[in-house]
């Protein structure tokens, strides 16, 4: 039995903490043409300032669970330095959710500005 | 593994691999590029990545296949771990195999009498007219509502508007078959045959596998009709399957019949529990039948009446029109020949059209409630196998504690373990169903055997979907029971202490209040079935003891059958003579007399008669049995005389009307005073005549062995008139010096020397006969004698595991009690006193249950009531000596524990 298993509930929390937004990211970095997962993963780190960290634990899980929900579809491609990998692409299902998920967000965002600041909004 | 979600897991499992090796190749050139050296990049990359097993166990689970993977591997892992304790495996699946076994036979019982359809055509739609639990015999007089006679039936069908079509059927009387080879058919008893009308297998929409069946045409005009159908079974007992079996001739009773058809091999008639051989058309009687010609005779009732309701008539719509048809026909046939009484009881009685899908069958109406009372009794049988089970897996869950603390803590949820376990219940459970019907099958041939020794019950009783699916059922519904009790007591582990404890994986997180309860439970059940089987034996006993009215044994009994001998009325008498002295000469007989009825034959008459000086209230009060006997018959059989004389061999043909009456009826007619010499009379109008008492016998009992005698009389046989025939001889046969089965042997051949074509309808002793009345009590009496037994010792069996397992545990607490200097005897006591703190609470619980229960057996009981406290302090005496026979193995291994050891144990 290894003994460096995490426990599984402790680290399903932290998927839940991330699974609406990692959706909307990945779905986003698709947005420009066909990725593989590395590439998501560092897209993701890269644009936004080495702010975000995919873990790959979390990735891996919502890029098949996005592929069963019809919003991705994969293939296997030669890379452009000539290695195989799997290559995801957003499906015309995934760019109408991203729609709705950057709809979602921006209602989020200006809702916890508006409790941020409420003398703003009082103003 | 050839099951595809796993293949395509497979696929999926390799296609995730590489994208996982794809990453981790990528990140590793990238951190190259950036300088690291090859063993960091690894190691590096790796490390980002995290745990692959975990998330590939995740992603998994996202693909939707994690539940039936997790499902093979959970059966996997349980199939090695009974594969680790196969002691544990064998016992556990033998209970199970014997619980759901014992359900299964008794199911497929159950099915075959009570709840298949008969193998025809949209059996749903037939309708019984009449007592569907009829299927034979004949009664002459002013015609009944259970069977009809034949113009009876053709005027119903030509005149009901609720049948699209009916037709009759009627039993045969006893056979001699001559095949085509010239062999007689093998078989003792005759094969078992009816006559049909020409549209029988047409309603009932069988076809002829070979051959044709009969047409509507050919049975219309009595007489013109010799050919028969013959059954599967049949065609392939007496004619080896010969495909050219179609124009054959058999010669039956005389007459020649040609084989035309033979019937599908699902189909053996529409008498469930009596297969038939050959049909007739009907009119054929009087050829297949010789004296016995009943097509034309309004008032004998012999032929049951089944067809195909119009659709969208109800049951009671046929059942109200028929009656009206009955009335009418009943009082024109009975306009001159009975009393206006005997009519309007007649017309009182209704003619049910019932469901007739079943079929006919005796069988479903005697056997209903024993079947039924079996089948709870094999219910509590499994309940027990459960408890056992579920005893044994605690155990076994006990001392997997440790590894149950392990799992939890490497993160395997409360719900996956609950789950394994489980699987571990059905696994067992469906290993032990599959056993279990290999044992069903076996029981079943066995309770067949039981139920009639000398075949006279045949039914189909063969595995198909119903009962697989009852097996199926029977055993989830066990493994769930049974695997409930281990799976909940996982929920209260506590993962700490389970891991802390030290001794050998014992684990004090299981209760055994549990276990103890368990068997409290099985002693319950136990005393339940002890107590019932108890009752069902006595009453057994009762009713092989009960007092018949004359001396059984040492008395044996002939059929013979002079009508279809070809014997005319007044031939009768001669053969009485000559029969009579025939066996009087045999070896080891010492009197032989002759009656029409017989003992325990099934056949029995009565009549409604007028007694001088008594005026009657109502026409149950003018009803008598009566029989018809010859010379000496009431010493023969050893029936008391008790006033005047009986039957003697003065009252021949041409003596003076005589009649000899029982107790019963002496002490009804004539309760104060001496009815010698007081007079009867019998029939109507210008027939009747008047019958002089001579005597008074004891009650004797010619049926039914549960009720009381009836009243009957008796008249000299030899004084029969040509309007009533004597239609069957019974002789009865007293012997002395040899056995009675040695007599039996030589009757055959003493009754064939004086007329070889004289028909033998059976020879028997007087105690089988009898016995052959209790069958359903026998098999009541033996099978609940068997599973009380069963139960007994599975009870048995858990007890002995709860105590060892108790006592293990209480190990070291024995030992430091020995080591303050207590004596064996003392631990044996203490192991002793917790047993018997369970056992008297079972059976305290039992007994107040098993008053309940037997408060519904009481209608099933004979001589003895359902608190028969013989019955049930033999119970409890049986459980207490099993029980100490269960625990004294482990009470004596306790009191062999070295202290020093035990102590050093901890």
């Amino acid at each position: 039995m290894s003994t460096h298993r995490m426990p599984s509930e402790k680290y399903q929390n932290r998927i839940e903490l991330l699974q609406g937004t990692l959706d909307m990211l990945i779905l986003q970095t698709l947005q420009w043409g066909p990725q593989h997962g590395y590439g998501i993963a560092n897209a993701i780190r890269c644009n936004s300032g080495d702010l975000l960290r995919v873990e790959t634990g979390s990735l891996y899980p919502a890029l098949h669970r996005l592929e069963k929900q019809g919003w991705l579809k994969s293939e296997w491609k030669q890379t452009e330095a000539g290695q195989r990998a799997k290559f995801y692409r957003v499906t015309p299902a995934g760019k109408k959710q991203l729609v709705s998920e950057r709809d979602r967000w921006a209602q989020l965002v200006g809702a916890i500005a508006g409790v941020l600041n409420p003398a703003t909004s009082e103003e | 593994m050839p099951f595809w979600p796993q293949r395509k897991r497979n696929r999926r499992e390799r296609d995730f691999d590489e994208e996982i090796n794809c990453h981790l190749r990528m990140a590793v050139r990238d951190r190259m590029e950036r300088g690291e050296s090859i063993q960091d990049a690894r190691a590096g990359a790796r490390q980002e990545f995290g745990n692959v097993g975990l998330i590939k166990d995740v992603t998994r689970e996202i693909w939707g296949w994690g539940s039936v993977e997790r499902l093979l591997q959970d059966v996997r892992y349980a199939g090695r771990l009974l594969r680790k304790s196969p002691g544990f495996a064998a016992v556990a699946i033998l209970s199970i195999a014997l619980g759901v076994g014992a359900n299964t036979a008794i199911f497929s019982l159950i099915d075959a009498v009570l709840l298949k359809s008969l193998p025809v055509r949209n059996p749903n739609e037939l309708a019984a007219v009449g007592d569907p639990s009829r299927t034979g015999g004949v009664s002459s007089g002013g015609g009944r509502v259970d069977m009809f006679s034949y113009p009876f039936f053709l005027r119903f069908k030509a005149q009901n508007q609720a049948f699209s079509d009916v037709y009759a059927t009627g039993r045969s009387e006893h056979l001699d078959v001559l095949l085509p080879n010239g062999t007689a058919a093998t078989s003792n008893a005759g094969p078992s045959a009816r006559f049909v009308t020409g549209n029988y297998f047409s309603v009932l929409g069988v076809p002829a596998i070979l051959g044709r069946p009969f047409t509507e045409e050919e049975v219309r005009v009595p007489g013109t009709a010799p050919a028969v159908v013959i059954s599967f079974g049949y065609w392939e007992r007496q004619f080896g399957r010969d495909p050219n079996v179609i124009g054959q001739k058999l010669i039956v009773n005389g007459s020649k019949f040609t084989v035309i058809g033979v019937t599908p091999p699902d189909f053996s008639g529409d008498i469930v529990g009596r297969p038939t051989d050959i049909w007739f058309p009907i009119t054929m009687q009087a050829q297949a039948n010789p004296g016995h010609d009943y097509l034309k005779q309004a008032g004998v009732s012999w032929l049951l009446i089944m067809g195909r309701l119009k659709p969208g008539v109800p049951l009671a719509q046929a059942s109200a029109e028929t009656q009206v048809l009955g009335r009418q026909f009943f009082a024109e046939l009975n306009k001159n020949d009975s009393t206006a009484e005997e009519l309007q009881a007649l017309l009182k009685k209704k003619i049910e059209v019932t469901p007739g899908a079943k079929g006919f069958s005796r069988l479903r109406h005697d056997f209903s409630r024993p079947l039924l009372t079996l089948m709870c009794i094999v219910g509590v049988v499994l309940l027990i196998c459960c408890a056992n089970v579920a005893n044994l897996q605690l155990a076994r869950a006990a001392s997997r504690g440790r590894e149950m603390g392990l799992r939890l803590a490497v993160g395997a949820g409360t719900m996956r373990l609950v789950r394994q376990l489980l699987t571990e219940s059905l696994l067992l459970s469906i290993a032990g169903g599959v056993v279990g019907l290999f044992f069903a099958f076996w029981g079943c041939r066995l309770l067949l055997q039981l139920v009639s020794a000398d075949n006279h019950v045949s039914l189909d009783v063969h595995l198909d979907a119903a009962i697989l699916l009852f097996t199926i059922a029977t055993a989830v519904l066990a493994g769930l029971l049974f695997g409930f009790a281990p799976a909940l007591q996982t929920r209260r582990l506590d993962l700490v202490s389970s891991l802390k404890e030290s001794k050998s994986g014992q684990f004090q997180g299981f209760a055994p209040r549990f276990g103890r309860a368990l068997i409290v439970c099985q002693i319950v059940f136990s005393l339940l079935l002890l107590v019932g089987a108890g009752l069902f034996i006595r009453t057994l006993q009762n009713l092989e003891r009960v007092d018949v009215g004359y001396t059984r044994t040492g008395l044996v009994v002939a059929r013979v059958d002079p009508i279809s001998g070809g014997y005319a009325d007044k031939d009768v008498n001669a053969l009485i003579r000559r029969l009579l002295g025939k066996l009087e000469t045999l070896p080891g007989v010492e009197s032989v007399s002759v009656s029409e009825n017989g003992l325990f034959s099934g056949t029995y008459s009565s009549s409604n008669i007028d007694v001088e000086g008594y005026v009657p209230h109502t026409l149950a009060d003018k009803s008598n049995d009566s029989d018809r006997v010859g010379p000496h018959y009431f010493e023969t059989v050893g029936t008391p005389v008790i006033v005047g004389r009986g039957i003697e061999s003065q009252d021949a043909e041409n003596g003076a009307k005589v009649a000899v009456i029982n107790e019963k009826m002496a002490r009804f007619y004539f309760p104060n005073e001496n009815p010698v010499g007081r007079h009867l009379f019998d029939g109507e109008g210008a027939k009747r005549f008047a019958i002089t008492i001579v005597g008074v016998v004891g009650d004797a009992k010619q049926s039914q062995l549960r009720l009381p005698a009836p009243r009957r009389y008796y008249t000299p046989i030899q004084q029969h008139s040509p309007d009533d025939p004597v239609a069957i001889l019974n002789f009865e046969i007293r012997t002395r010096g040899l056995p009675s089965s040695a007599v039996l042997k030589e009757l055959r051949p003493a009754i064939k020397s004086v007329n070889a074509n004289l028909p033998i309808l059976d020879t028997n002793t007087a105690d089988d006969l009898i016995g052959q009345d209790l069958d359903q009590e026998k098999l009541v009496a033996r099978l609940s004698g068997f599973f009380g037994l069963l139960a007994l010792a599975l009870s048995g069996i858990g007890l002995y595991g709860v105590m060892s397992y108790l006592t293990v545990r209480r190990r070291t607490e024995i030992g430091i009690r020995m080591a303050l200097g207590a004596r064996r005897w003392t631990v044996i006591g203490m192991v002793l006193r917790e047993t018997f703190r369970l056992v008297a609470a079972g059976i305290a619980i039992g007994l107040v249950l098993s008053q309940a229960a037997a408060a519904i057996l009481e209608k099933s009981l004979f001589g003895l009531s359902a608190f028969d406290p013989l019955t049930v302090t033999l119970a409890v005496l049986v459980i207490i000596l099993a029980a100490v026979m269960a625990t004294y193995l482990p009470a004596w291994r306790a009191s062999r524990i070295d202290p020093m050891i035990a102590l050093r144990y901890e």
